[in-house]
């Protein structure tokens, strides 16, 4: 029922092989995250009046927080594999990944918010689009997909994070070491996309 | 003694298996059948286009099948074609392994590709999309009237296919080759394998964003592709033949593999320059990331962007030139012998030489903006598409079908369908190379008469092209049903494949296989021992 | 035991620059977040971007542990934002030299619309 009882490492499967396949997968994500940054950098470009005005109605406070919340969720998924790799410390590492898991929930519980808010005060790009001057409405648009393409893979994220927890827990196989350190190289890379996000869509200008 | 065909004999077995050799042999069941769908609609543009009105089909129609043919030809056919079938069955083989790195996650590439497929195909029959394959914004995001959305979902998913098989062959290739088998002793279509799947897995994302940000323009009118909302159709442009430039060379890299399998075998002699082939086939892998705005010329870019492109695109013609040239090399004093595998290969080097070479009168500024958008392109990329992967991907079928299958096939008849091939793919393409010129325009469906001609030759041509597609479906059935029992090597092969059995237990060797000291070590002079032919 | 302590040392290592790593992106991060009120015209995105992307490499070297790959795992690594390179570059080729006049059409449709919500 303990971590104790998890096997050793599987014989037949070099330990390194699952760890360059999400590498290679995380490239590929790079790329599918990187089309909308050009989107972006086109868009910014090209309207730079209206992207600083529609930054202007992000909600930087929730931003931060919620960037603070991720930067800490990293840091807390980090340790746990530190953990998971210690045998003095392993039986620690299901309430970290537990923890991750509740701080990514909690960053997509303040987006919820976040766009709700949005949604009221008219800045989804309808019809109704709040904000007058051009590009604006351009900026939110690329908000929605890429705030909304980053959620997914934080819910995503945040299940891998919970089953490995659970599973953890209870001294399934699956959930040894390597694969805590798989699943945290995943969930670092949706951090790092934040990291960009956050300046892009919530900082654009806040003087003035 | 048993093989993997054994190994399970209910459908159950083959829908949950793990093994690269059945999953392989699925995929060739799928792309099989989307192939003769995608050549359907071929045959009813080719009946169109055989009178100059526009009598047979409506416009939207017309459009309709073109795109059909595209979507269903690119996506579902050739881009998994030889890595799905035949690198999933023969990559761990070549290097000695028992299975891919992630035998899991190669099922669930299949039932991805499955599913955008039959997405794709449900789009179609609801009542499909005249976009053109191109689907270029803003009219596929803002004004066309058919079904964009689910298409576009279709591929979405198929991407994601792509992806997966393309991150398991390079984990494979860099993890589970025999400890004796460095770089530089791969066999060149393991090199094609790799080189390929880097661009599956850099590419195809790029792909996947633009096609999700096309679907949320044409759900949500978010306007980044279109001028009246503040965007820029180029914006589309740029995103999509960023992936589908580098897709061209997911297309032709594996049929390059599989030729330099094959003439080496057939010639009895080594590759030529083996290590130049090897960096060639990286250096298109590389510098094919750099072309994409050669299909941007007339629509907007900047001269100075469309001038860096040209001149890109002249440069990723030579390592494919060096890869010609070596080809023949490889012909040079070889004991030659013409089974049905070694004229496939040889058409495609001939075939792929003048696809090649007219790639380069659409790299030239000024003589693209005459040439595109007319049937001159069609012709340079289905002398590449049809003439180079097809033929090499029913060269690679012909060599490897004793390996996957234990059976032979009628060795008369598959010459006569290669030479069938052959005589109806240039009697249907070569036509387009002068109707371009003199300046018929593509996906059109009605054309001035005086291009008529010249249409009926193509599309007689491509009568006796389906002929020749078909012959094989026949043949192929009777060895499966009662072919001659093929012996480990009828060819007297060199590569690990060849050292176990026909077809190979679940497990690839019964005995580790030797890696030998030198690659394609044939020898002309070699007495042939008993041939199995 | 020995075999024990060693690992206690290693695990507190990695703890204390994990500690470490979080400080310093949390101080990144509300250097940001001031940064964009400064008035500092087109060096605003620059300095947003510098910070996130010195943020990146501590996550990518620190936490990814790229510190203690090999070059394979590195080289990977470099590929997904190299290739995203070539994508920028050449693309900014075209829009740094392409010369787009608009005309009063091509102002964005959600500006002609005449009446509020």
């Amino acid at each position: 029922m303990n971590a104790a009882t998890l096997p050793a490492v599987d014989e037949r499967a070099d330990p390194d092989t699952g760890k360059m396949g999400m590498w290679i997968f995380l490239a590929s994500e790079v790329l599918l995250f990187g089309g909308l940054f050009i989107a972006y950098l086109y868009g910014r470009t090209t309207w730079p009046q209206g992207w600083a005005a529609a930054s202007r109605h992000t909600d930087v406070v929730l931003g931060t927080v919620n960037t603070a919340l991720l930067l800490t969720s990293s840091a807390i998924v980090a340790l746990a594999v530190a953990c998971a790799e210690d045998e003095t410390r392993q039986r620690w590492t299901a309430g970290l990944l537990w923890a991750t898991a509740t701080l990514g929930a909690a960053f997509l519980a303040i987006k919820g918010i976040e766009w709700h808010a949005d949604w009221r005060e008219h800045l989804a790009p309808t019809a109704s689009f709040a904000i007058r001057v051009a590009g604006a409405q351009q900026f939110f648009a690329l908000y929605f997909v890429m705030t909304g393409l980053h959620a997914v893979h934080m819910a995503i994220g945040v299940g891998v994070l919970a089953a490995l927890a659970h599973a953890r827990a209870h001294g399934r196989a699956w959930a040894r070491a390597r694969h805590v350190e798989v699943a945290a190289l995943y969930w670092h890379f949706v951090d790092l996309v934040w990291i960009f996000l956050y300046p892009l869509l919530y900082l654009v200008e806040r003087h003035g | 003694m048993t093989s993997y065909l054994d190994d399970g004999l209910t459908i159950r077995s083959w829908l949950t298996t793990t093994d690269h050799k059945r999953i392989a042999i699925l995929y060739a069941i799928a792309i099989t059948a989307f192939f003769f769908v995608g050549g359907a609609a071929a045959t009813i543009i080719r009946l169109e286009l055989a009178t100059p009105q526009g009598d047979l089909v409506s416009h939207d129609a017309y459009n309709k099948l073109f795109t059909a043919h595209g979507v269903i030809m690119v996506w579902l056919f050739l881009i998994p074609s030889i890595p799905s079938v035949l690198g999933n069955f023969l990559l761990p083989l070549m290097i000695g392994a028992k299975d891919l790195a992630f035998p899991r996650l190669n099922l669930a590439s299949w039932y991805l590709y499955v599913a955008g497929g039959l997405l794709t195909l449900e789009a179609l029959f609801l009542g499909g999309v005249d976009t053109g394959w191109t689907f270029y914004t803003p009219y596929s995001t803002m004004f066309s009237n058919t079904y964009v959305v689910l298409t576009l979902v279709g591929i979405f998913v198929t991407g994601f296919s792509s992806i997966l098989t393309g991150l398991n062959f390079i984990a494979t290739i860099h993890t589970l080759r025999d400890k004796a088998m460095g770089w530089f002793k791969l066999p060149l279509f393991a090199w094609a394998m790799y080189a390929t799947s880097l661009i599956l897995v850099l590419a195809t994302p790029v792909l996947a964003i633009t096609v999700l940000l096309a679907v949320a323009e044409r759900l949500f009118q978010i306007g980044v592709f279109d001028p009246a909302y503040g965007g820029d159709p180029l914006l589309f442009q740029h995103l999509f033949w960023f992936y589908s430039h580098p897709a061209v060379y997911v297309m032709i890299l594996p049929a390059m593999g599989v030729v330099s399998e094959i003439i080496p075998c057939f010639a009895r002699r080594p590759v030529f320059g083996y290590r130049s082939m090897a960096y060639a086939i990286m250096a298109i892998a590389s510098v094919g990331f750099l072309v994409w705005g050669h299909h941007m010329f007339v629509s907007g870019q900047s001269l100075t962007a469309s001038l860096v492109f040209s001149l890109l695109s002249f440069i990723v013609a030579i390592p494919s030139a060096i890869k010609v040239f070596n080809w023949t090399a490889t012909l040079y004093k070889g004991a030659i012998r013409l089974d049905a595998p070694m004229l496939y290969a040889l058409g495609f080097v001939g075939l792929f030489t003048i696809g090649g070479l007219t790639g380069l009168f659409l790299a030239s500024l000024a003589l693209d903006v005459h040439l595109t958008d007319t049937y001159f392109v069609v012709a340079h990329f289905h002398y590449i598409m049809v003439g180079g992967a097809v033929m090499a991907y029913f060269a690679g079928l012909h060599f490897w079908w004793p390996k996957v299958t234990g059976r032979l096939y009628p060795e008369v008849w598959s010459r006569i369908a290669a030479v069938v091939v052959f005589i109806g793919f240039n009697l249907t393409f070569f036509p387009q190379f002068l109707l371009g010129v003199e300046g018929m325009p593509r996906r059109y469906h009605a054309y001035p008469p005086q291009f008529q001609v010249l249409n009926l030759f193509s599309s007689a041509g491509a009568g006796v092209l389906a002929l020749g597609y078909l012959m094989p479906l026949v043949y192929l059935a009777w060895s499966l049903r009662g072919g001659p029992r093929a012996g480990d090597n009828p060819w007297h092969a060199k590569g690990l494949e060849w050292q176990t059995r026909s077809p190979p237990p679940t497990h690839n060797f019964d005995a580790p296989p030797v890696v030998p000291e030198i690659v394609y070590d044939y020898r002309a002079d070699e007495r042939d021992p008993e041939g199995a032919r | 035991m020995a075999d024990d302590s060693i690992h206690s040392r290693d695990f507190n290592r990695s703890a204390r620059a994990i500690a470490a790593a979080w400080f310093a992106l949390i101080a990144l991060m509300l250097a940001s977040l001031g940064s964009a009120y400064l008035k500092l015209g087109p060096w605003n995105m620059m300095a947003g971007l510098a910070i996130a992307a010195v943020k990146s490499a501590i996550v990518a070297w620190l936490f990814m542990r790229l510190r203690e790959s090999g070059a394979l795992i590195r080289l990977v690594a470099l590929a997904g934002p190299g290739v995203w390179f070539i994508l920028l570059a050449l693309s900014g080729v075209d829009y740094e030299t392409r010369h787009v006049t608009r005309s009063t059409l091509q102002a964005p449709q959600q500006l002609q619309r005449s009446s509020a919500p």
